[in-house]
């Protein structure tokens, strides 16, 4: 491992920790002013973060080691995964981070851990969510892994860092392929970030929530924890559809004023892309629960049809 | 060396497998534990002289007894036999690590003994198997794998489910036998020889039938769905071990089978490749379906294992494409995912049939919804079973996932390079794979859940113990196995001396370590250490019960509604009225019923069809004298015809 690389694990993970809660906030702001209200503050996260830390912990007494270990190994996960996706330094890859395939199940990993964590205090709605969750992450899963083979079948390559070494070399916005390809992401970024339609993250009602049922029972540090990996979560699918789409500004080599100017593109086109997706919120309403498959089903031909495109022409 | 090993420990094998049948009439621990010693002794002198050839790459042939000429008991341990040798090495001595003191908790009594002596013998039969270099001895131990698998099976021959399942079983296995023996006479007519030849690639009738013979014998013995009903009755009839065994190490025999025939003898067609990549497709999403419908803990686990071999099929398939294809480096891939996933298969779904032996025992149920809030009550079993489960559903930096991605890999990789229309099959096939993988991920995460969290929802659930030491270190060695095939994964495949693309799973495991204790150390540092434990949340009811909990049938409502299609229930709606309009309503009775679509459309027309046709053959026997001397009468007059016709 050079040395390279371990600067970028650390530059990667600081930035990512340090952005996310914007673009969380950032969101919720742009829904606001949809609405016609001025909305919390930008930074209103990383005040209700640092309020959790200060919280007491509260578990129920059914509860087990689930529990106690899930707020951890959620946010280990997903920031061993947002590793695989450079935000905005792309070093050589070094024994298969950035694995496309990987980074999926490291998500699947969180999930797995936050879905569990959900059964184990007992509550009829940690119940519920866990198994909605599951669900709709079981019936996402075959369009993702279609996306992604198209990603793979594209770049030639299985490793998100050749994906981007080339979408950055070659400068330019992306080829109709990849605008397709593009959609297909944002479909999935909505859903593995529980977002209108499929989930509400603004709702504590039993009926409607999804994620946030399955933290329900979290309190305190662990639920800042929950609460930021979903955050990281959401920035790193975010990185993904960016650095493919709209490369430029990502750097290659390793110097501080290229690093600067990729941050600072970064954090203009992440914002843009919050604006859209809050927008996109906006504009519908919550699907029912049963009504997701269709959609699903809907996402997975679009998907197909790209790679049938490219297969055949 | 090797072939003493061999020896030595084929009659350890026996003397375990003859000792309890000599002393069948005591009643004493010592026998069966000595019984087990055995397995345990010749499991690990087979797991060393395995490892041997595994990574000396060198192949040993001799023969053990030959009473004529052209017939021979000849063995040959190869790398491939090796292999399945391990696994049948790693599983078993952590089975009868585990049956020791299993046993001893069974009812039975002298019956016990027989229990041992089966192992034994079932243990040995698979060994030969592996073993066997010619076509007659991989059928004759074959046969002795299945006799000794049915009595395993038996156990509890009183109870009324145990015989239905034994029938079901035997009937089963036999079908198997018959298919593989039409293979293995179809070979020899073609070839001459009962030894593993190879055949030249043009591509005969013959040839094909002897293909599909053997595809359909083995689809049979692994469980490939539609010939998969065996599992989910004989696995929850038999004693949790003996399913360990069956599941993790017999089915794989299956799949050796396979291997060995396509690898030794045949040189596969294009379209034999598509056939076993569907029959593993269809099986691995359909038994992941029922398995997530599933209740019965070890009903479940046996679809989980359709589901697996499934999966491994995949991986045979693609290999048999890429072959066809002239591939050679995707096929190579794809073979090691398949035969890592036959490893990893076998060490955690022996490790989760023995935990979840373990909580039947402590819980006397087998039911999902009366358990629960074992996590508290059995800490350590618990903690194996979800290791299993993680393993499982294939999540990094586990092995179960380690050898899904070599097969996700070959599947990627492939679509770049054959042609437009197996592009389309290997799309939908990759499709199926991913849907498989994430379902199996939403099954345990419901059996986990019901099994070990929350409040417990019976009284026996209530008051389960933790099982006695000997019952935690089988299956302990096999989580640590999972983890260390997971984590080590490259490094091994670099040891055995093949260049995997697999990512570094201890690099990724190690960071996920140091992120983990990174977080830890930060809030260490800066977070609130105050805790409170403090009532769940009822909505107001005054305290928490475990009838408001979600159960296992709630939490798989979700894909049982978006997958009804595929269960095909069937309501029923009957309603008696007083008057003649049908307005005031007297009594009603209403179900819903869960077809058994493969039984009810697929094995029970045969079944009676074949009965029929018993029937009709039965006439000729009707028991009197004079009609069988008739017989004899006509046969005799027929030859003389027939001989004068013709010589």
């Amino acid at each position: 491992m050079n040395f390279d690389f371990v600067l970028y694990l650390v530059i990667n993970t600081a930035i990512i920790l340090a952005i996310s809660p914007l673009f969380v906030s950032l969101i919720k702001k742009v829904k606001a002013w949809t609405q016609g209200r001025s909305g919390p503050s930008v930074f209103q996260t990383y005040f209700t973060l640092i309020k959790l830390l200060k919280k007491e912990v509260i578990y129920s007494p059914n509860s087990s080691r689930i529990m106690r270990v899930t707020p951890l190994v959620t946010l280990a996960a997903i920031l061993v995964a947002a590793l695989f996706v450079p935000l905005v330094f792309v070093p050589e890859p070094i024994g298969g981070i950035g694995n496309i395939i990987l980074f999926l199940y490291l998500l699947a990993l969180a999930r797995f851990f936050m879905a569990l964590a959900g059964l184990d205090a007992g509550s009829c709605f940690g119940g519920m969510s866990s198994s909605r969750e599951m669900s709709i992450s079981s019936i996402i899963e075959p369009t993702t892994i279609i996306v992604f083979a198209a990603l793979a079948f594209v770049f030639k390559s299985l490793n998100i860092f050749d994906m981007f070494f080339l979408t950055a070399a070659s400068g330019s916005p992306a080829t109709p392929t990849l605008i397709l390809i593009g959609i297909s992401l944002f479909i999935i970024l909505i859903v593995e970030t529980s977002r209108i339609p499929v989930d509400n993250p603004e709702t504590h009602l039993e009926l409607t929530m999804i994620h946030e049922g399955m933290i329900l029972e979290q309190s305190g540090r662990n639920l800042a924890l929950m609460e930021l990996s979903s955050a990281v979560k959401m920035t790193v699918l975010m990185a993904l559809l960016i650095n493919l789409i709209v490369p430029f500004g990502i750097a290659t080599t390793l110097t501080f004023a290229g690093i600067l100017i990729a941050v600072i593109a970064f954090m203009i086109k992440c914002s843009v892309l919050a604006g859209v997706i809050g927008l996109f919120e906006s504009s519908m309403a919550k699907k029912r629960f049963f009504q997701l498959p269709s959609l699903f089903a809907m996402a997975f031909f679009f998907s197909t049809l790209i790679i049938i495109i490219e297969v055949f022409s | 060396m090797i072939v003493e090993l061999f020896i030595l420990s084929l009659v350890i094998l026996l003397a375990g497998s003859i000792f309890p049948l000599i002393t069948a009439s005591f009643d004493r621990r010592f026998i069966r534990t000595f019984s087990f010693s055995c397995t345990i002794v010749a499991s690990l002198l087979l797991g060393m002289l395995s490892l041997m050839t595994l990574l000396k790459g060198d192949s040993v042939f001799f023969i053990l007894y030959q009473p004529i000429p052209g017939f021979s008991l000849s063995f040959v341990i190869d790398r491939l036999a090796s292999f399945f040798l391990f696994i049948i090495a790693v599983v078993s001595s952590c089975v009868a690590l585990y049956f020791t003191g299993y046993i001893e908790h069974e009812n039975g009594s002298t019956r016990r003994n027989l229990l041992c002596s089966c192992t034994n013998l079932f243990v040995l039969a698979m060994v030969l198997v592996v073993a066997s270099a010619n076509t007659i001895s991989f059928f004759l131990f074959w046969e002795l794998m299945a006799g000794a698998s049915f009595f395993l099976v038996m156990y509890e021959y009183s109870q009324r489910d145990t015989i239905k399942a034994g029938i079901f079983y035997f009937v089963m296995t036999q079908l198997s036998s018959l298919f593989i023996l039409l293979g293995i006479i179809v070979l020899y007519i073609i070839s001459g020889s009962f030894a593993f030849l190879h055949l030249s690639p043009v591509s005969a009738p013959l040839i094909t039938l002897a293909f599909l013979a053997l595809f359909l014998g083995f689809s049979i013995k692994a469980g490939i769905i539609p010939f998969h009903k065996w599992l989910p009755y004989a696995h929850p009839a038999s004693p949790s071990p003996v399913s360990a065994l069956m599941s993790g190490v017999m089915l794989k025999i299956a799949v050796y089978g396979i291997v060995r025939f396509l690898l030794d003898v045949f040189t596969p067609d294009l379209w034999w490749g598509v056939l076993i990549l569907a029959a593993g497709a269809a099986s691995a999403v359909l038994g992941v379906i029922y398995a997530l419908k599933e209740h019965d803990v070890k009903g479940m686990l046996a679809y989980s294992s359709i589901e697996n071999i499934g999966i491994i099929f995949i991986g045979v398939g693609l290999f048999v494409i890429f072959t066809a294809s002239s591939l050679p480096l995707l096929a190579t891939i794809s073979l090691l995912g398949a035969l890592f996933h036959a490893l990893n298969h076998s060490l955690f779904k022996s490790l989760l049939f023995l935990t979840s032996g373990s909580v039947v025992y402590a819980t006397g149920t087998r039911d999902i919804e009366h358990m629960g809030g074992l996590s508290r009550s059995m800490p350590v079993t618990s903690a194996l079973f979800f290791v299993g489960a993680l393993s499982i559903a294939a999540l990094p930096p586990l092995n179960g996932f380690a050898s899904e991605l070599l097969i996700f890999i070959a599947f990627f990789s492939s679509v770049t390079v054959v042609d437009p229309l197996f592009k389309v099959i290997l799309f939908i096939s990759l499709a199926l794979f991913a849907l498989t993988s994430a379902l199996s991920a939403a099954c345990f995460v419901k059996a986990f859940g019901s099994i070990f969290l929350a409040l417990p929802r019976s009284q026996e659930s209530a008051a389960a113990r933790e099982v006695p030491r000997t019952m935690l270190i089988g299956p302990a060695i096999l989580a640590a196995a999972c983890i260390l095939l997971g984590v080590f994964a490259l490094q091994i495949f670099t040891i055995v001396g093949f260049a995997v693309p697999l990512p570094d799973m201890l690099l990724v495991g190690l960071l996920l370590l140091g992120m983990a204790v990174l977080t830890y150390g930060a809030l260490y540092f800066t977070a609130s250490h105050e805790v409170r434990i403090s009532e769940t949340w009822g909505c107001g009811t005054l305290s928490q019960k475990a009838s408001s909990e979600y159960s296992g049938h709630g939490f798989s409502e979700p894909l049982d509604i978006i997958f009804s299609a595929i269960y095909r229930t069937r309501t029923k709606n009957e309603r008696i009225f007083f008057d003649q309009k049908n307005c005031i309503f007297k009594e009603g009775r209403g179900e819903i019923r869960l077809l058994k679509v493969f039984e009810e459309y697929l094995y029970r027309p045969i079944a009676q069809q074949s009965m029929r046709l018993a029937k009709e053959v039965s006439r000729f026997q009707n028991g009197c004298l004079d009609t069988y001397l008739f017989y004899v009468f006509i046969t005799v007059i027929a030859l003389i015809i027939f001989l004068g016709w013709f010589a």
